[in-house]
């Protein structure tokens, strides 16, 4: 009996320690304490700029590319390939580019964050922190919080770019069934602000979700360089399932009794 | 000073050419040692397999059922219901869930999920020498270890694709529901426009899906360096690499099979 609970009661003790831990960074970040490290903050944003904007945007690229074509065919077999414009931008915007941006975020920013701090911590860097009198939660995870906020917003709206522009590739220049005008008109007729504004909402709480249990997992690393392995591994898993989990959510509450179109009523 | 800045430009470059390089001639390695007898890799094989499995197949379901529901299921459904036809889309999820998603999720959650579990446990061998040691012992890590895994991978990716199908399907049904439709227009839909090509091309997609996964992970663990963040690090750069890859053969393979097979794209 106790073989069948274990599983679970180790779920439910990880997703508490994973809470608590939540709840310890964002003080760290919302209470004012992480600008004290203001510059390490800023060096970090370097970091996630330089290292991880690039894969976000050409992630969002090709799966930019991949819906324009499936509108592009699909509104030809309705018979109205004007239209593709409408497949393009409900596709990009309300889901396929937050989906992107989240999958590249765990798999880059993640199981970096998890790497790098859990090699901290098994090389007892942290503790090292901790005896220098500077507070580790603050210095390590804080900041990195902190980065991401002042960061993620701007590269998903790049991202978002990237997505638009490769669906009109594939779409105007690649299948050629609509010309540009008439693509865009379409393109802009369905979407509004608004729905850019519900976009990077959903995306960016798929950003803090992923940031949050990278930081987890890589703080409480253990077991030598093997365990900081098996901590990647197992961010990932998690990482994964809350991603669809939000972007769930996030259509359901955004879009769901609403379709925000400039038709029908 | 030119030497330095032109480095600085084609150094990752070269580097990043020469790792393909390598995978592909892992990936020769791996299939011609796979063929030539003998056959050594039965049991790992096995082990493989039930490891993808038992690994996969909780937070695929969570995943499909997520995805099924709110991306094609509520914002198509949206769409149609303006239109009084949101019996179509069932037929729209031969597009959306069996061309499209399904195989994506399902490569995606193997990649996290399977792919990185197999570089943690390779890349763990690797910084303890138990690869170095299994050559001084005369076992060829090629065939004892990465040909298990790839056929595991990529068998077990091509299965999981029917079984996202099937959940993601599922999503749509729920989504369906809570548009207060009845459900027989969906599946009528639904068959009238599922084809053959679509089943298959979904199925070779996936477990092409597989073998990238399974070699890039393979090759990620095996050449882990670094001591205590080699590992993590191997498992980071081995995700992002598999995601690049799945999406850009995803968009390569769905152009050639919608360019070669104009009859799926017909609405029925």
């Amino acid at each position: 009996m106790s073989s069948i609970l274990d599983p679970i009661k180790n779920a439910i003790s990880v997703t508490g320690d994973i809470v608590k831990f939540c709840g310890t960074v964002l003080g760290q970040v919302f209470g004012g304490r992480v600008f004290q490290f203001f510059g390490e903050a800023l060096r970090q944003s370097g970091v996630l700029i330089l290292g991880s904007a690039l894969v976000i945007w050409s992630l969002a690229f090709i799966l930019g590319l991949t819906c324009g074509i499936e509108g592009a065919y699909f509104n030809r077999s309705t018979g109205a390939p004007a239209f593709s414009g409408v497949f393009a931008a409900w596709c990009d915007l309300r889901e396929i580019i937050p989906y992107s941006f989240g999958y590249m975020l765990s798999a880059k920013v993640g199981t970096g964050l998890v790497a790098e701090i859990g090699a901290m911590r098994i090389t007892d860097e942290v503790d090292a922190l901790e005896v220098m009198g500077i507070s580790s939660m603050t210095f390590l995870c804080g900041t990195r919080m902190l980065a991401a906020l002042l960061v993620f917003p701007f590269v998903y709206l790049g991202s978002i770019g990237a997505g638009y522009y490769a669906s009109y590739l594939a779409v105007v220049q690649q299948i050629g069934e609509v010309s540009s005008g008439g693509y865009f008109l379409i393109f802009w007729m369905f979407q509004n602000p608004t729905d850019l504004l519900f976009s990077v909402i959903k995306a960016l709480s798929m950003a803090f979700v992923i940031v949050l249990v990278g930081l987890y997992y890589g703080y409480t690393a253990g077991g030598g360089p093997v365990g900081v392995g098996t901590a990647t591994a197992k961010s990932m898993v998690l990482n994964l399932v809350l991603v669809h989990v939000i972007g769930m959510l996030g259509t359901q509450l955004f879009w769901g009794a609403n379709p925000r179109a400039p038709i029908g009523g | 000073m030119v030497r330095a800045a032109a480095d600085r430009t084609f150094l990752p470059v070269k580097n990043f050419l020469e790792e393909v390089g390598d995978m592909m001639i892992l990936t020769g390695k791996t299939i011609s040692s796979a063929l030539r007898p003998p056959y050594p890799y039965g049991g790992e094989f096995v082990q493989q397999f039930l490891f993808t499995f038992r690994l996969c197949w909780f937070p695929l379901l969570i995943s499909t059922v997520a995805f099924g529901y709110a991306a094609p299921g509520l914002q198509a459904g949206n769409f149609l219901v303006l239109f009084g036809a949101l019996d179509r889309l069932g037929g729209f999820f031969v597009l959306a869930s069996i061309r499209e998603f399904s195989p994506f999720v399902c490569a995606i959650v193997l990649a996290g999920v399977a792919g990185t579990a197999i570089t943690a446990d390779l890349g763990a061998r690797k910084i303890r020498d138990e690869l170095d040691a299994l050559q001084v012992l005369g076992v060829d890590p090629v065939k004892n270890l990465v040909v298990p895994r790839f056929l595991a991978l990529m068998i077990a990716t091509g299965l999981f694709n029917i079984y996202a199908l099937l959940f993601g399907i599922f999503g749509g049904m729920v989504a369906s529901l809570t548009f207060n439709a009845p459900l027989g227009p969906f599946f009528a839909t639904l068959l009238n426009n599922a084809s053959i090509p679509d089943l298959w091309g979904s199925v070779i997609k996936t477990t092409l899906f597989g073998a990238i996964i399974a070699i890039v992970c393979c090759y990620k663990g095996m050449t882990a360096s670094g001591g205590a963040e080699g590992v993590g690090r191997a498992v980071n750069s081995a995700v992002v690499i598999a995601f690049l890859g799945i999406f850009a053969f995803n968009y390569a393979f769905t152009q050639v099979l919608l360019a070669t097979h104009p009859e799926i794209s017909i609405l029925k």
